[in-house]
């Protein structure tokens, strides 16, 4: 069993590790220009060729080197997003969680109501207000899906927060911040990466929707669902458009969700 | 204003997504819809001509609309003085039978048909004509017809209130109506072909108000029988119509809310006849299947799509900046990323507009000479302008060619996509956009409605969006406005048209072409390539459903 989770982690960081690697290498791994027309396909995307091995779209332009190029957005949109998404999550949860009461209550009212709202449709609307931007998608996905996370975490908090080490430091004489920091925090790591992880994948799919409803990243930045989004008026005669672009995303979220989960089971094993 | 109309034919491309998760929705609860047709009220095997429309008409007032979708509705409701052929752009009788100007083109005068009458069978006269153009000047209407009629004789002195009557229209006896204008205005007849100056009860009017466009009467072959908002339109044979024979089906049914997928895929499951804009989703594959090619119809239409630059921000002050831009945009290529919907421009004026200069060369695509001319303007390679186009997919797929373009000559485009009320809102504002994606659709077939209303000082602010002037321009336009004798008149709109393209306030890119698809068993329709498509003449043959 704890053989089983240590290879599923395995083989999600090792996915993990190959996207960073294509993102970081994409000037040396793609064989052209993703902007520039490198075919005369306009209007009339060519299928998978040699010389092409993902074919070329409506613009005459290498799918191949476009997906490549696609991982260094999603992959920078999806772990800053999480960054965000944690610093506010473990934020409102730790402190929800450790001070309880009062505090407890407003924090976690708040984030019911921050719940309820649909997550697409509040990051439709902060986008559309704030015009798109590599910067405004990133800001948008944190706001909307720390909530989940902020629970959790919450959780962890209030039964640390009565354990004996907090209470002894507490009667050392450690001020709250210094608690929640040092002592608090590190005990709800493991849980906040699992979560980061797993929240990674959310915030992928979350980026590629954006970009499918037209809010993502500006072009002529290739983002993979932007790739798919304009794929969709070529569906019938080319579906190739929007295939490998749909893979990447598949890869991509199937890595951080095997990297969580395999964390996670080996933590609960 | 005509450029919202223009507009009207794309669609945004947040509402195009959501289209995408509503027809899902919609096909499931369509599909166990009963026939359309049924509890209609129509006589069991009456033709009944199905379309479906993404959004609700905004209005059936003659007054009020100023856009495709109201005027394909009213153009069927009402009746107007002349009109256009179904397929051509000159005038013709509609209730009207013969009309004369005076040698000055201040006097216009029309004789009417006796035998016309409202669907509720009043006969119509020259006073609900009158009534009609009074209510546009009216300023309690709100018109945007306004403009065209403030030259008629005593205009003035009827919007401010100091008159009942507009002065200058005359009615001599009820079937003879006399216009006076202020200004020569060869064009003027033109100006009463837009449903602003069709035939409206005035009982009806005063009956309903404000509410008169979910009650309207006309006399045109149509009549309306049902407006569900945001659901359907059902219009009925007009019993009362003029002309013996039409229409020739017994009643259009208009479903409201089908977008342009679930529209498709009510064509294809045989549930509407006739489609407006194929989705461009579909048109490749429309394209390359024979049995489908075959049931297209297209149509150039009278207008042009252009890349402003404004002529009052640097660099773009520097007509050498302009040129470069004119001879870096591969305009073949956005053709054939439109799959061939479009035909390239050479100048301001499309092709099938009379006056058109098929002299004009314009400019060849030609990156190294651009790219010269970029040079010798002094641009760096730290150029990053901003292009603003309307956010729809296809918009935003012609504007990434045209980056792609502008990057093999040094020049980095950002794009701005927005919706198309703020970028109208923000292309007048002068200084504000230096470049912009735009069109222009005629609404009259001359070119004073290009040349004058685009690219003349007097329209700063309002559609010379460009903030362009040339003194020489403005003269010629000046001097051919009033000119009856065509041939003068477009000589001098084809030199004012030359000084323009080689100033090059815009990228002159393309005219585009539309086309719809219709049932192997529609017979008789036709595009226009001014107007919306008629369906008077339009009938069905046997089919099943």
């Amino acid at each position: 069993m704890k053989r089983r989770a240590g290879a599923m982690e395995l083989v999600g960081g090792a996915m993990v590790l190959s996207l960073i690697a294509v993102a970081l290498l994409a000037p040396w791994l793609a064989p052209h220009n993703p902007i520039r027309a490198v075919a005369p396909t306009f209007g009339n995307p060519a299928p998978p060729s040699w010389a092409f091995p993902m074919g070329t779209d409506e613009l005459g332009r290498d799918v191949l080197s476009r997906v490549i190029y696609g991982a260094r957005i999603s992959l920078t949109v999806g772990v800053a997003a999480m960054a965000i998404t944690m610093t506010i999550g473990v934020g409102i949860g730790l402190v929800a969680g450790f001070f309880g009461g009062t505090v407890d209550f407003l924090l976690m009212r708040f984030t019911d109501v921050m719940l309820t709202l649909p997550g697409l449709l509040l990051a439709m609307a902060f986008v559309s207000v704030l015009r798109p931007s590599l910067l405004s998608i990133l800001l948008v996905i944190g706001i909307v899906s720390w909530t989940g996370i902020a629970r959790v975490v919450r959780a962890e908090a209030l039964s640390m927060a009565q354990r004996d080490f907090v209470l002894g430091a507490r009667a050392l004489g450690a001020s709250s911040p210094r608690l929640i920091i040092c002592h608090v925090l590190p005990n709800v790591m493991p849980i906040i990466i699992v979560m980061a992880a797993l929240g990674t994948s959310g915030t992928l799919l979350l980026d590629a929707s954006l970009s499918f409803l037209g809010l993502g990243v500006p072009p002529p930045t290739p983002s993979w669902g932007r790739m798919i989004e304009q794929a969709t008026m070529y569906f019938r005669v080319a579906p190739w458009l929007a295939a490998f672009p749909g893979l990447a995303i598949f890869y991509a979220v199937l890595a951080f969700n095997l990297l969580g989960y395999g964390v996670l089971r080996r933590r609960s094993a | 204003m005509k450029c919202a109309r223009l507009a009207s034919a794309y669609r945004g491309r947040a509402a195009g997504a959501i289209w995408m998760l509503a027809a899902a929705a919609m096909l499931l609860a369509v599909s166990g819809c009963s026939r359309e047709g049924d509890g209609l009220g129509l006589p069991k095997g009456s033709s009944v001509l199905r379309l479906a429309d993404a959004d609700d008409v905004p209005t059936l007032d003659p007054a009020v609309g100023y856009d495709t979708l109201s005027w394909s509705f009213e153009q069927e409701i009402f009746s107007t003085l002349v009109r256009y052929g179904d397929a051509d752009i000159e005038l013709h009788p509609d209730v009207a039978l013969s009309w004369e100007s005076s040698p000055d083109a201040t006097v216009f005068t029309f004789h009417l048909r006796k035998d016309v009458r409202f669907s509720n069978g009043r006969p119509v006269t020259a006073r609900d004509f009158r009534y009609e153009i009074e209510r546009v000047l009216s300023p309690a209407t709100r018109s945007k017809g306004i403009e065209y009629f403030r030259s008629i004789a005593g205009a003035g002195d009827f919007i401010a209130g100091r008159t009942r009557h507009v002065a200058g229209i005359v009615i001599p006896d009820p079937y003879t109506i006399v216009f006076h204008l202020t200004a020569p205005d060869p064009l003027f007849a033109h100006k009463l072909a837009m449903p602003f100056a069709a035939a409206v009860p005035r009982e009806v009017v005063e009956r309903w108000g404000h509410d008169f466009s979910r009650h309207v009467v006309g006399s045109g072959p149509f009549m309306l029988k049902q407006w569900i908002g945001a659901e359907r339109i059902v219009l009925v044979k007009n019993p009362w119509y003029f002309v013996k024979g039409l229409p020739r089906v017994d009643a259009i049914v208009d479903q409201i809310g089908v977008g342009p997928e679930l529209g498709w895929l009510k064509f294809e499951a045989g549930q509407i006849d006739i489609l407006g804009g194929i989705p461009p989703a579909e048109f490749p594959y429309v394209m390359s299947t024979p049995r489908l090619r075959r049931l297209t119809l297209s149509q150039t239409t009278i207008s042009t799509t252009y890349l402003g630059m404004n002529c009052q921000m640097a660099p773009f002050t520097d007509v050498r900046v302009r040129r470069a831009f004119n001879y870096a945009v591969n305009k073949q290529k956005l053709i054939a990323v439109l799959n061939g919907r479009g035909v390239v421009a050479r100048g301001v004026m499309p092709p099938n507009l009379p006056g058109y200069d098929p002299g004009l060369r314009g400019y060849a695509y030609h990156p190294a000479r651009a790219r010269r001319l970029l040079e010798q303007a002094k641009i760096g390679p730290d150029f990053h302008p901003t292009l603003w186009l309307r956010a729809d997919p296809t918009t935003v797929i012609l504007a990434e060619s045209i980056q792609q373009d502008l990057e093999l000559v040094g020049v980095h485009l950002d794009l701005k996509p927005v919706a198309w009320g703020p970028l109208l809102e923000a292309i007048r504002q002068p200084h504000n956009v230096e470049l912009f994606l735009s069109g222009w659709e005629a609404d009259f077939p001359d070119p004073e409605n290009f040349l004058g209303v685009l690219l003349s000082k007097q329209q700063w602010g309002g559609n010379n969006d460009t903030f362009y002037s040339n003194p020489r321009v403005d003269e010629l336009l000046a001097e051919a406005a009033p000119m009856t004798d065509l041939k003068k008149r477009y000589k001098l709109y084809d030199q004012a048209e030359k000084i323009v393209v080689a100033d090059a306030p815009w990228v002159f890119l393309f005219h585009p072409v539309s086309y719809v698809i219709r049932q192997p068993w529609v017979h008789g329709v036709v595009l226009n390539p001014m107007r919306p498509t008629r369906f008077e003449r339009v009938w069905l043959s046997p089919h099943r459903e």
